[in-house]
């Protein structure tokens, strides 16, 4: 993320920085976006914005590189965002910041400007959410406070663009803040001993001193770029002394110091009335979070979500594009511009045949699930911005205990059920990688993407909910089943249940908008290719005569094992692919009523086991290595398989009838 | 009470409290509280053989000992198994108490690790007297079991406590629904969790309510609202704010 960073920085190397920080969910992407007008994901879910986001501004007259850090909560990092932000403000020395702090939790912002402070960082300090404090019958005295920082300190509404213009004025004066608290004689000692072992001239020792007498891990790297081994050894023997010293640890003495003096200026500066919290959105907040409240609530949003994207996205959406765009205008245009260029049978059949790149790629990617997958990001977009997500998790943190996750890996899980391959790229939020491997994992075996449910909700129409309900059954069960297994074999730690709640709020439309048209741009500029490629191997595969020699070998299997007919070889072989592309021919199949109800139900389970797509399998490489990967592939297949035949087993010796 | 008047530690070990000659043996009531405490834990896990414990004990003169404690009434041998009588169960009762309150108070307010939270207790259990053993009892809620999940025997401050008087500091988990708590101290099992809750602003001092219990546990400080693991929030202990 560093490398990245610092590569585009490379390019405008005499342009001004300037850094939004803050902790999460106080509207840091909302003045991102008003700064420099570009976009960025704005959400609620602590820790959505891993990504930096930078762009060009123009605030206060200069040309300065605005840089949207992800939220933290202490700059000593604990998370890898806080980790993030932390190494942004420590790798540029000259580097602004604009601080964004949540006005009614005006103590957890402070405890970030001293930190800013230490580093001896120059920065404004915007008191965003003025209008949600001022409800609560919070006051807070802005000209005491910036007397007391010796900072500009700013009253904002971002949301509404209130209080936004004297950013730039306060930029420019260029005040480092000026809160600094004593702290424990010895840490005192401690920090003045680690200031003179580090290099000369560099900024903001003090801050630097605190970060490794609290025993930062991540400093490492830094410290090895900068300093001589004895030194980095005599600056760890300090450390260690002084923590001998102490029972407990120091980075939370730390804390704990600064809380106070934080405590002090907002006895200062901090009113807030005794007022009752019997709005009308807490209320329904309570509700959200209500143990049995909460699951009509999470199945009418579940119930919202498939009308929209099943209904609207895959129904009206699809129909649209498939049969008028595609159907009537593109495929047959394409076919007369192919058939005139190439005379070539090949070559025709390369771009427009059964398995043609225009044809069967293309088509399936734009036409099926592109407003599909289009109707579920905006859907998402709604959860994560209305504040609902953070609620899901505490709903499900019970469950997702048992598989050895915490109710923080709801993120990557519920955006599985638009995209698994996306999904697998936010696992990064996670804490531990014991959680990261497991997500990675559940979400490949069994969270079936908006593209697949979509096919599947066809194929459902036939069938009674007894059946249904079996599908979902085994695969939910086989899931925890996995992963409550797999969390017993994989080291490591279960990472901490700590989540804040962000209240409940009203999303707006826009911010919902372009998030959901940046997302739809990373999935045409990441998947359509994987489509076409895949769409490609197929094609090969067809031509060399190969997919007839799979099917001659697979078909012992799926015969004989999993009860389908042969011709379903065909579709399974292509789920290898994609589980969709598999879903469909499964869906054509059992429209031609060539499939009992029982053969929907074990084909269905077995191809929603399969891996999803070979987008999702270049990803996981991608993000947790080959190794891992093949493990990964090489025992989902056969699972699936063989979760499949025992369910094919099961109710043919009992007899069931669906 | 019969409290160990000067009694040495075992060899090894540093003496605790006055100073003196470390080679002095222990002395006979001291060696009886020690036989006490392993004749209860053995009837924990269904031992009662004369046997069995003759193997078990590390005092000297054990078996003697053990038959001036049946002389004097406080418990019974019959055909090789040992029965507490009333005396030696109320004595056993005691001793256990403040070895495993001292556990307790190691572990949780001292957070000793364990090896060394062991070998304190051992020495503290001779020492504490009623009056300070039912403070720390207090002090520390009323609990029910030591640091290893054994059962602490009940003394009379607990039975007074449920009638009338509130613990003075208890696990957040268990204050009531909408009750708030000033943060006394926090005994995580972690450090980097003491760290990541006083980087949301929880540390001794700060007040919370606690706003809901299932399906998770959902507190808030100042405006802040927090969800975390049962297990976190019985880390955090409070007093009535």
């Amino acid at each position: 993320m560093n490398k990245s960073l610092r590569k585009t920085t490379a390019t405008g190397e005499a342009i001004p920085r300037v850094a939004l920080v803050g902790n999460p969910n106080v509207g840091k992407s909302v003045i991102f976006g008003w700064l420099t007008g570009q976009y960025v994901t704005v959400s609620n879910y602590p820790g959505t914005t891993v990504e930096v986001a930078q762009g060009n501004s123009k605030v206060g007259g200069r040309r300065q590189v605005i840089v949207d850090t992800p939220g933290i909560n202490n700059l000593i990092p604990m998370s890898e965002d806080e980790r993030v932000t932390r190494d942004i403000l420590l790798e540029d020395e000259d580097l602004k910041v604009i601080q964004v702090c949540d006005a009614k939790n005006l103590r957890r912002g402070l405890l970030i400007t001293m930190q800013l402070a230490e580093m001896e960082k120059s920065a404004v300090l915007a008191l965003n959410m003025a209008d949600e404090a001022k409800e609560r019958g919070i006051t807070i005295d802005h000209y005491d406070l910036a007397q007391l920082l010796k900072i500009p300190v700013l009253s904002t509404i971002a949301t509404r663009r209130k209080g936004l213009d004297g950013l730039g004025k306060g930029l420019e004066a260029g005040y480092i803040p000026q809160i600094r608290p004593v702290y424990n004689p010895e840490i005192e000692e401690g920090v003045k001993a680690i200031e003179n072992l580090l290099p000369e001239k560099q900024k903001g020792k003090r801050a630097l001193a605190l970060m490794l007498l609290a025993g930062d891990e991540s400093l490492k790297d830094w410290l090895h770029c900068r300093l001589s081994e004895k030194v980095i050894q005599k600056i760890e023997e300090i450390c260690r002394i002084l923590q001998s010293q102490h029972q407990e640890p120091l980075g939370f003495l730390i804390n704990q110091k600064r809380l106070k003096a934080v405590d002090r200026i907002l006895e200062e500066v901090f009113r807030k009335e005794k007022r009752s919290r019997g709005m009308a959105a807490s209320a329904l907040s309570n509700w959200t979070t209500h143990p049995v409240g909460g699951i009509p609530i999470l199945l009418l949003v579940l119930y919202a979500m498939y009308k929209l994207v099943g209904d609207f996205g895959a129904g009206i959406g699809v129909d649209f594009l498939l049969n008028v765009v595609f159907g009537k205008a593109i495929n047959p245009a394409v076919t007369r511009i192919v058939e005139h260029l190439f005379p070539w049978q090949f070559f025709q059949d390369f771009f427009v045949g059964p398995y043609g790149l225009v044809t069967m790629g293309l088509t399936y990617a734009i036409a099926i699930v592109l407003p599909i997958v289009g109707t579920f990001f905006f859907a998402f977009g709604l959860l994560e911005d209305s504040g609902y997500l953070p609620r899901l998790a505490v709903m499900v943190n019970r469950v997702f205990r048992a598989m050895g996750l915490s109710g923080k890996a709801v993120l990557p899980m519920v955006l599985g059920l638009g995209c698994d391959t996306m999904a697998t790229l936010t696992a990064r939020v996670l804490e531990t990688k014991k959680e990261r491997i497991l997500v990675t994992l559940l979400l490949a075996l069994g969270v079936p993407c908006s593209a697949q449910i979509g096919v599947m909700v066809g194929m459902f129409a036939g069938l009674s909910f007894k059946a249904i309900a079996l599908w979902a059954f085994v695969v939910a069960g086989t899931m925890i089943c996995v992963g409550f297994l797999a969390s017993k074999l994989i080291p490591g730690e279960r990472a901490d249940f700590i989540m804040e709640i962000p209240p409940l709020r009203i999303p707006t439309l826009k911010n919902i908008l372009i998030k959901t048209v940046a997302r739809l741009e990373w999935f045409l500029k990441e998947a359509v290719p994987l489509f076409l490629l895949g769409t490609f191997i197929l094609f090969a595969l067809d031509r060399l005569s190969l997919l007839k020699a799979l099917q001659n070998m697979a078909e012992p299997i799926v015969v004989g094992f999993l009860g389908l007919p042969a011709k379903a070889t065909q579709a399974l072989l292509l789920g290898f692919l994609r589980r969709d592309y598999g879903a469909a021919g499964l869906f054509v199949m059992a429209k031609a009523g060539e499939l009992d109800s029982i053969q929907i139900v074990v084909s269905l389970v077995t191809i929603t086991l399969f891996i999803p797509c070979v987008a999702n399998f270049f990803m996981i490489i991608k993000e947790r290595g080959l190794r891992q990967a093949s493990a990964m592939a090489g025992f989902i297949f056969p699972f699936a398989l063989l979760v499949g035949g025992g369910l094919n087993f099961l109710l043919r010796t009992l007899g069931v009838r669906l | 009470m019969n409290q160990a008047k000067g009694g040495t530690a075992a060899p090894g070990q540093k003496r605790f409290g006055r100073g003196g000659n470390d080679a002095e043996k222990k002395s006979e009531a001291h060696r009886r509280e020690e036989i006490l405490e392993l004749l209860w834990t053995m009837r924990e896990r269904g031992l009662f053989s004369v046997e069995e414990f003759l193997r078990m004990t590390e005092e000297e003169d054990a078996e003697l000992i053990l038959a001036k404690m049946e002389g004097d009434g406080w418990i019974s041998i019959c055909e090789g198994q040992v029965a507490f009588l009333e005396e030696g169960e109320r004595r056993a009762e005691e001793i256990i108490r403040r070895h495993r309150l001292a556990e307790r108070l190691l572990s949780e307010v001292f957070a000793l690790d364990e090896k060394f939270m062991e070998s304190s207790a051992c020495q503290f259990e001779h020492v504490l007297n009623p009056q300070v053993l039912d403070s720390v009892c207090a002090f520390l809620g009323h609990p029910p079991i030591c640091p290893h999940g054994k059962p602490i025997p009940r003394g009379p401050c607990c039975a007074r406590f449920k009638r009338e008087i509130e613990p003075l500091v208890r696990p957040l988990a268990d204050l009531k629904l909408g009750e708030e708590g000033r943060i006394v101290f926090i005994t995580p099992r972690s450090r980097s969790r003491l760290e990541r809750l006083s980087s949301l602003g929880l540390i001794p001092g700060s007040v919370v309510r606690l706003a809901q219990k299932r399906p998770s546990f959902v507190l808030e400080i100042g405006e802040t609202a927090l969800a975390l693991d049962e297990e976190i929030a019985r880390e955090v202990y409070v007093k009535k704010a």
